[in-house]
């Protein structure tokens, strides 16, 4: 599997949120740093 | 995610905004985001596929899907990347909150 390294650019995916509004990584390019937290399960 | 939770403000100030992935629904994460009154941006993903595309490691012996954080700056590059290997293998917000201080220099 792939794993994202440290200077290297991060991959950039498209998601509806929760509520269905678009999500792009790329739209927050320029704006804001981003902390992306894969969860593993809500329990 | 109570963890980040207790620190949200402290991320906002530093520009960062806070997106989880998970395996759960959009109705699972609307539940949760409720309940826990989480002001983060929630990206269902049962398909799993941002996982697959950034690597998250999925031990089936174990409990399911690992815990990852990876910290990308404003020109989208990776500059932390954490692999969890088990479930509490999580970093502190400070830790997190510091490498933001840096890379808003």
């Amino acid at each position: 599997m792939p794993r994202v390294s440290i200077n290297q650019t991060a991959p950039d995916f498209s998601l509806p949120d929760f509520s269905g509004q678009a999500f792009s990584l790329a739209d927050l390019r320029g704006q804001k740093n981003v902390l992306l937290v894969f969860n593993r399960t809500f329990q | 995610m109570a963890q980040l939770r207790q620190d949200y403000d402290k991320f906002v100030s530093r520009n960062v905004a806070v997106v989880v992935v998970g395996p759960e629904d959009a109705r699972g994460f609307a539940v949760y985001w409720q309940k826990e009154s989480l002001p983060f941006i929630g990206l269902p993903d049962p398909q799993a596929s941002v996982l697959k595309l950034y690597g998250q490691e999925v031990n089936l012996f174990k409990l399911g899907r690992m815990p990852a954080q990876v910290l990308i700056d404003k020109a989208g590059v990776a500059r932390f990347v954490h692999y969890g290997h088990s479930m509490s293998d999580i970093p502190s917000n400070q830790e997190i909150l510091a490498l933001a201080d840096e890379i808003n220099k």
